[in-house]
C-alpha cells in the first residue's frame, strides 16, 4: 500500500527530525544555523501538506498545529521552528480565502472546516510554501546587500560571539570598503574565535577581545552589528550571552547598535519569565569536569542566552529592509495570524 | 534509504561508510552483582528510575544520538519487567532509528555468557558497541569509532577493543572506588600497555618488559573515569568463547593483555574531555549521577527534555535548577533551594526546605519537612516534621511522623516506618527478611516474580520489630548502622558495600578477588610455570610410552602454553630444561655422567622435531643455550656431558654453529658459569675445529 508506506514514512521523518531538534545543541549552540532550522521545518511542512490525509483547510491546520506544537516542544528554544509553523498556518489562511474569493475575516471560522476546492487548495498551498522556501534561501543575501548602506570606510565595527548573517554582512561589504572589526569571544563557548577566523580569511582586519574589554573598547567602536537567535514581539532580543553586556555599554557611549535579523527570527513571544526562555546547557564549558572535587562543592550553572531590551537597540536589518524596535509588532502582524499566536 | 536528517551526534556518513552495515550495539541490562540489593529484589537495576527516568532509557538514548541502529538487550534477572518496560517505550516503535531486540535468558551468569551467546547466535556483524543497562553518558563517541575502524583497517584486525574513558581527576565525586583504575598506556597509538584495578592498594606494580618495546612515549594515568563503553570488534565474542573463564570485560582486558604477544590482539583506550559518561555500579554513584544529571551534566539528556517521549513526563525548568513536573502543588512557605526535581501530581505541604533532592511522581509530603539530598521515588508518603539527608526511598514507601532519616539509608520497596523514630546512618530496611535472603542465597538470579510473591508470605509470619522500625512499621532492619566513621566511609566511596546484607561473604570475595590480583599482576609466572613444567613432562612421558607423534606433542605443549599463560620464551627454557632432567626423572639422580649422556642422547634425538618447532630465531637459539646452561650449572657433577648434548644438539640441527659460538663468546654473567665454560673450552675447541673440518665424524668429540 504505498498510501500507508508514505505515511509511515512520513512519520518517520518527524520523528527523526524531533529526535534531531531535542539533541540539537551541545553546549556550544546549535549545530545547524537557524536558518537551516527553518528551511528544514517549512520543507517538513510541505511534506505534511502533500503527504498527510486532510479533506479540509482546518483539518490540515489542525494537523499542522498538532507537530508544530510536538516540534515547539522538542526544543523550545528554537524559536524559528515555532515561526515557520505560523508561517504554514498564515499561508494555509490565505490560500484557502484566496480560494474563495472572499475577503480575509468574514466568516472564515466556520468555513474553514467545509470541503472545498480541495485540490487547487492543496497545489496553492504548497506553491506558497515553496515561496516561502525560496525567501528563506534569500534571507542572508538580502541582508548582505544593504551592507554597505550601514558600513563606512576606516569604521570600527564591534560585533560578538559569531552569527552567519552578521559573517555574510561584513564580509559583503568588505568586498568594496575598508573597516577594522573587533570580535568580542563571547565566553564560554569563544564562538568568537571562530568568527574571526572566518573575517581574517576574508582579509578583514579583526581582532578579538575579551568580553571583559568590552566596554573599554567600546569608545573607539563607530557602530555595533550583532545577530540573534530570536526577535522578541516587543523588539527585545535574545540572544547569545553577552549581548546584554555590548548592548549596555554602546549605550553608554551612544554608539549605533544594529541587529541583523531574518524575518524568520521574529517570534510572537514576549519576555516574560517563561521557563522556556532560558536554557542551560552543560556546565562543563564554565568549570571543566575533570577539576575534580571542587565540583561537588559548587553549583555551577551554564546559561546561554541573554535579553535585550528594546530600548537599547538602534535598527533592525532583516531581509525586506531596516526597521526600527518600535515597528516590530506591525512586522509581526503582517507575518502571523493573530489567531495562532498560541499553538 | 531515507536521507540522513540526522546533524545531532551523527559523524556525516561517507559513501563508503553508508554502504556498510548498520552500527550495533550489545546492551547488557543485567549486572550480575548484588551492589542494589536488596532494591533490586523487586526490580532490576536498568529500570531503577534515576531522575524519574528508568536507567535502561539514558542507555539507550545514549546509543540511538550515537547512531546505533540495531540494539541487543540481553536481560536475566527480572527479564520480564525490562521486556514490557521496552515494549511501552519509543524504542519499540516502528519509527524508531535503533531497533532494539531483546534477548532473555535466565542462564547468563556474566557478562562472559552473554558475549559468548552473541557469539553462538552469531548476532553482530562489524563493531559494536557494549555498555550496560546501567551506563548514563552523553558522550558522542563517533570518534572513537572512527579511530577504531582505522586502526582496524590499517593493522589488520589487531585491536579488538577501544574502551572510552572520561578525563575526570582523582578525588571527583563520579569517580568509583571499586572501578578506579591505572592505565598504562603508549602515548601514540593509544595502545593499552597495562590495566589494573587499584582497589585501594598502595604500591602498584608494572612489569617492565611494557616499557621495553613499541615506542618512545608511555603515560600511565590515574585520572580516568572508565565510563563502561566498549567500542568492540567481532573477535571479542569469539575470544570469550574461547575462553570460557572470562567473565567479566576486567577478565577479558587482562587476559588480553597477557597473551599479546602470543594472540597479537591489542586493546585500545579513546580519553574524551567533553561529555559525560559513567556507570551507576552502586548506590554512591547513583547519588552522584542523579546530582550531576541534575546539574545538567548530561546535557541535553536533562529532566526538562522529556527524550523518553512519554505522555505527562515532561516538566520545566527554572532557576537553580528546580524542575517542575505537572500538577505539583506546594504549600505556603515551601521551599526548593537548588537542583530540585519534583515529579508529576507532587503535593508537598507547608515550610518544607528541599534541595538536592529528586522526588517522584504521585508522592505526597507533610509539611515541615526538610529533604536534604534524598532520592525519593514514585507513590511515597512522607507524613509532617521529617527529615531525609541522602537517603533513598523506593516506590511506595510511607515514613510516619517525625521520622529522622539519617546519612545513607535506604527504604526499600513499600516499606513503613515510624512514628517517632530516628534511623542511624546507613540503615537500610526491606520487606524482604535478611534470612530468607540467605536460604535461597544460591538461586538468586533465578528466583522469577513468582518466587518472590512467595517469599513474600514467608515474611509475614514473622513479626517487625517494633524498636526497629517504629511502631507502625513495616520491614526488617537489614544491616545496623557500621561501625566506621561518616567521613571515612565517605571518603572511600563505598556506600554501595553498605547495602551488602552479608559483609562477610562480600569482603570474603572481595580479599579474595584481591589476592588472585596480585599473584596475576605481580608474579603471574611462578605457579604457572611449575604448573606448566610438570603438565610437560607428563606430555613427554605419555608421548614416549604410547609413541604419539612430535606434532601432536608439539600441539598439546601449545595448548598448555595457552593455559597457562606462558611466553614462547618460557616454553622453550622450560622444554629444555624437562628433557634434559628427563633421565633424572626416570632413573633417580645418582646416574653416573655416562648414563646420563647414554639415556639422554636417544630422547634428543626423538625429541628433536619438538625442539625444532620452538627454536627458530636466532634469539630462541641463546635462550636454549642459556637454559642448557642453567640445567647444568645446577647439575655440576655433570658438567662433562653438557658438551655431549650441545654436539648432539648441533647435529640433529636443534641449534646453530654461530648461536653456539656466540654464546661460548659472550661473557659469562657469573663466576659459577664463567668457571662452566672455562671447564668446556678445552672440548670446545676441539669442537670448533671440528667444526671447522665440515665435522668429519661425532666421534672425534668424545
Amino acid at each position: 500500500m504505498p498510501g500507508a508506506d508514505k505515511e509511515a514514512d512520513l512519520t518517520e521523518r518527524i520523528e527523526a527530525f524531533l529526535a534531531d531538534l531535542k539533541r540539537g545543541g551541545c553546549g556550544t549552540g546549535p549545530i545547524r544555523g537557524s536558518g537551516e532550522t527553518a528551511r528544514e521545518t517549512t520543507a517538513l511542512l510541505r511534506k505534511v501538506t502533500a503527504q498527510a490525509r486532510w479533506s479540509s483547510a482546518g483539518d490540515l491546520m489542525e494537523i499542522i498545529r498538532k507537530e508544530g506544537r510536538r516540534m515547539t516542544a522538542a526544543q523550545p528554544s528554537e524559536t524559528t521552528v515555532g515561526n515557520m509553523v505560523l508561517r504554514v498556518l498564515k499561508i494555509i489562511r490565505e490560500e484557502y480565502a484566496r480560494s474563495r474569493g472572499s475577503s480575509e475575516e468574514t466568516d472564515q471560522q466556520e468555513s474553514l472546516h467545509k470541503l472545498q476546492h480541495f485540490v487547487h487548495l492543496k497545489a496553492n498551498v504548497i506553491e506558497a510554501i515553496n515561496e516561502l522556501l525560496t525567501e528563506l534561501d534569500g534571507t542572508t543575501d538580502n541582508i548582505a546587500m544593504q551592507a554597505l548602506e550601514h558600513i563606512h570606510s576606516n569604521e570600527v565595527i564591534m560585533t560578538v560571539g559569531r552569527s552567519r548573517t552578521v559573517e555574510a554582512f561584513l564580509k559583503d561589504a568588505a568586498r568594496k570598503r575598508k573597516f577594522h572589526v573587533i570580535v568580542a569571544e563571547c565566553a564560554p563557548f569563544c564562538q568568537g574565535h571562530e568568527m574571526a577566523t572566518n573575517l581574517s580569511k576574508a582579509s578583514i582586519e579583526t581582532t578579538v577581545i575579551a568580553d571583559a574589554a568590552i566596554f573599554a573598547v567600546m569608545s573607539r567602536v563607530n557602530k555595533v552589528i550583532i545577530g540573534t537567535q530570536t526577535v522578541l514581539a516587543n523588539g527585545g532580543l535574545r540572544a547569545v550571552n553577552g549581548t546584554h553586556t555590548v548592548a549596555l555599554a554602546a549605550r553608554h557611549h551612544s554608539t549605533p547598535l544594529i541587529v541583523c535579523a531574518p524575518m524568520f527570527k521574529l517570534s510572537p513571544q514576549f519576555p516574560n519569565e517563561e521557563d522556556t526562555f532560558h536554557k542551560f546547557v552543560s556546565p562543563h564549558e564554565v568549570l571543566p569536569f575533570t577539576e575534580g572535587e571542587i565540583l561537588s562543592k559548587v553549583n555551577v550553572h551554564c546559561p546561554v542566552f541573554d535579553y535585550v531590551p528594546p530600548e537599547l537597540i538602534t535598527l533592525f536589518i532583516s531581509n525586506i529592509g531596516g526597521n526600527a524596535p518600535s515597528y516590530i509588532y506591525r512586522l509581526m502582524s503582517e507575518l502571523y495570524h493573530p489567531e495562532d499566536h498560541d499553538l | 534509504p531515507h536521507p540522513s536528517t540526522g546533524g545531532g551526534g551523527i559523524a556525516p556518513l561517507t559513501e563508503q561508510e553508508e554502504e556498510e552495515q548498520p552500527l550495533q550495539a550489545v546492551l547488557v541490562a543485567d549486572s550480575f552483582n548484588r551492589r542494589f540489593f536488596p532494591i533490586s529484589k523487586d526490580q532490576p537495576r536498568a529500570l531503577l528510575p534515576l531522575g524519574n527516568v528508568a536507567m535502561i532509557d539514558y542507555t539507550l538514548e545514549f546509543l540511538t544520538s550515537t547512531g546505533v541502529q540495531e540494539t541487543f538487550v540481553f536481560c536475566c534477572w527480572m527479564s520480564n519487567k525490562i521486556k514490557d518496560h521496552l515494549l511501552k517505550s519509543k524504542w519499540c516503535r516502528p519509527t524508531s532509528p535503533n531497533v532494539v531486540h531483546i534477548i532473555t535468558s535466565d542462564l547468563y551468569r556474566s557478562l562472559g555468557d552473554v558475549l559468548r551467546d552473541v557469539d553462538a547466535k552469531n548476532l553482530v556483524r562489524n563493531d559494536f558497541i557494549l555498555v550496560y543497562g546501567d551506563v548514563v553518558s552523553n558522550i558522542d563517541v563517533s570518534q572513537a569509532l572512527q579511530e577504531h575502524r582505522h586502526r582496524r583497517k590499517v593493522d589488520k584486525n589487531i585491536s579488538v577493543m577501544t574502551m572510552v574513558f572520561k578525563e575526570s581527576s582523582p578525588g571527583h565525586k563520579s569517580r568509583c572506588e571499586e572501578d578506579d583504575v591505572i592505565v598504562a598506556m603508549d602515548s601514540k597509538s593509544k595502545r593499552v600497555l597495562h590495566y589494573q584495578k587499584t582497589q585501594g592498594l598502595k604500591k602498584l606494580q608494572f612489569p617492565m618488559n611494557i616499557f621495553q618495546h613499541g615506542s618512545d612515549e608511555f603515560e600511565i594515568r590515574h585520572d580516568l573515569l572508565d565510563c563502561h563503553i566498549s567500542i568492540c570488534s567481532p573477535q571479542v565474542a569469539e575470544l570469550f568463547t574461547d575462553n570460557f573463564d572470562y567473565q567479566t570485560r576486567n577478565d577479558f582486558v587482562r587476559g588480553i593483555l597477557v597473551n599479546e604477544e602470543i594472540l597479537g590482539n591489542q586493546i585500545h583506550l579513546y580519553v574524551t574531555q567533553d561529555g559525560y559518561g559513567a556507570r551507576v555500579s552502586n548506590l554512591q554513584m547513583y547519588d552522584s549521577v542523579s546530582s550531576d544529571m541534575v546539574r545538567r551534566w548530561v546535557y541535553p539528556l536533562t529532566p526538562e527534555a522529556n527524550f523518553t517521549d512519554q505522555q505527562g513526563q515532561g516538566c520545566t525548568h527554572s532557576r537553580h535548577n528546580v524542575y517542575r513536573g505537572a500538577e505539583v502543588s506546594l504549600g505556603h512557605g515551601s521551599q526548593m533551594e537548588e537542583n530540585v526535581l519534583i515529579g508529576r501530581d507532587t503535593s508537598i505541604g507547608a515550610n518544607c526546605h528541599i534541595s538536592n533532592s529528586v522526588i517522584g511522581n504521585n508522592c505526597t509530603i507533610g509539611d515541615n519537612v526538610v529533604l536534604d539530598r534524598a532520592h525519593m521515588w514514585n507513590n511515597v508518603h512522607i507524613s509532617s516534621n521529617v527529615e531525609i539527608h541522602q537517603s533513598v526511598v523506593c516506590d511506595g514507601a510511607v515514613v510516619k511522623e517525625a521520622v529522622h532519616l539519617n546519612k545513607q539509608c535506604v527504604l526499600a520497596y513499600n516499606v513503613v516506618i515510624g512514628p517517632n523514630l530516628s534511623l542511624p546512618d546507613g540503615t537500610v530496611v526491606s520487606m524482604h527478611h535478611p534470612e530468607e535472603e540467605e536460604e535461597d542465597d544460591d538461586d538468586e538470579f533465578l528466583s522469577d516474580d513468582q518466587e518472590v510473591g512467595h517469599s513474600k508470605d514467608k515474611t509475614r509470619q514473622k513479626a517487625f520489630n517494633p524498636a526497629e522500625v517504629g511502631p507502625e512499621g513495616k520491614g526488617y532492619i537489614w544491616k545496623a548502622s557500621m561501625n566506621d566513621t561518616e567521613d571515612e566511609e565517605l571518603a572511600q566511596c563505598l556506600w554501595g558495600l553498605v547495602l551488602n546484607p552479608d559483609p562477610e561473604s562480600d569482603s570474603e570475595s572481595e580479599a579474595s578477588e584481591e589476592s588472585q590480583d596480585r599473584s596475576r599482576s605481580v608474579s603471574p609466572e611462578i605457579d604457572d610455570v611449575n604448573a606448566f613444567q610438570l603438565e610437560v613432562l607428563g606430555t613427554l612421558q605419555r608421548g614416549l610410552e604410547e609413541n604419539i607423534v612430535c606434532d601432536n606433542l608439539v600441539l598439546e605443549i601449545n595448548s598448555l602454553k595457552y593455559a597457562y599463560n606462558i611466553t614462547l620464551k618460557e616454553v622453550m627454557q622450560i622444554l629444555t630444561r624437562v628433557v634434559l632432567e628427563y633421565p633424572f626423572q626416570q632413573q633417580g639422580t645418582q646416574l653416573t655422567t655416562l648414563q646420563y649422556t647414554g639415556s639422554l642422547l636417544p630422547l634428543l634425538k626423538t625429541w628433536s622435531p619438538v625442539f625444532k618447532n620452538y627454536i627458530k630465531r636466532a634469539q630462541d637459539h641463546l635462550d636454549c643455550l642459556s637454559a642448557v646452561e642453567e640445567l647444568f650449572l645446577e647439575q655440576d657433577t655433570h658438567q662433562t656431558a653438557m658438551v655431549k648434548v650441545l654436539m648432539k644438539m648441533y647435529q640433529l640441527e636443534i641449534l646453530e654453529e654461530e648461536a653456539i659460538l656466540k654464546w661460548f663468546s659472550t661473557g659469562a654473567t657469573n663466576d659459577k658459569s664463567r668457571q662452566l665454560r672455562k671447564n668446556q673450552g678445552k672440548q670446545r675447541m676441539s669442537l670448533q675445529r671440528k667444526e671447522s673440518e665440515e665435522d668429519e665424524s661425532s666421534e672425534e668429540g668424545e
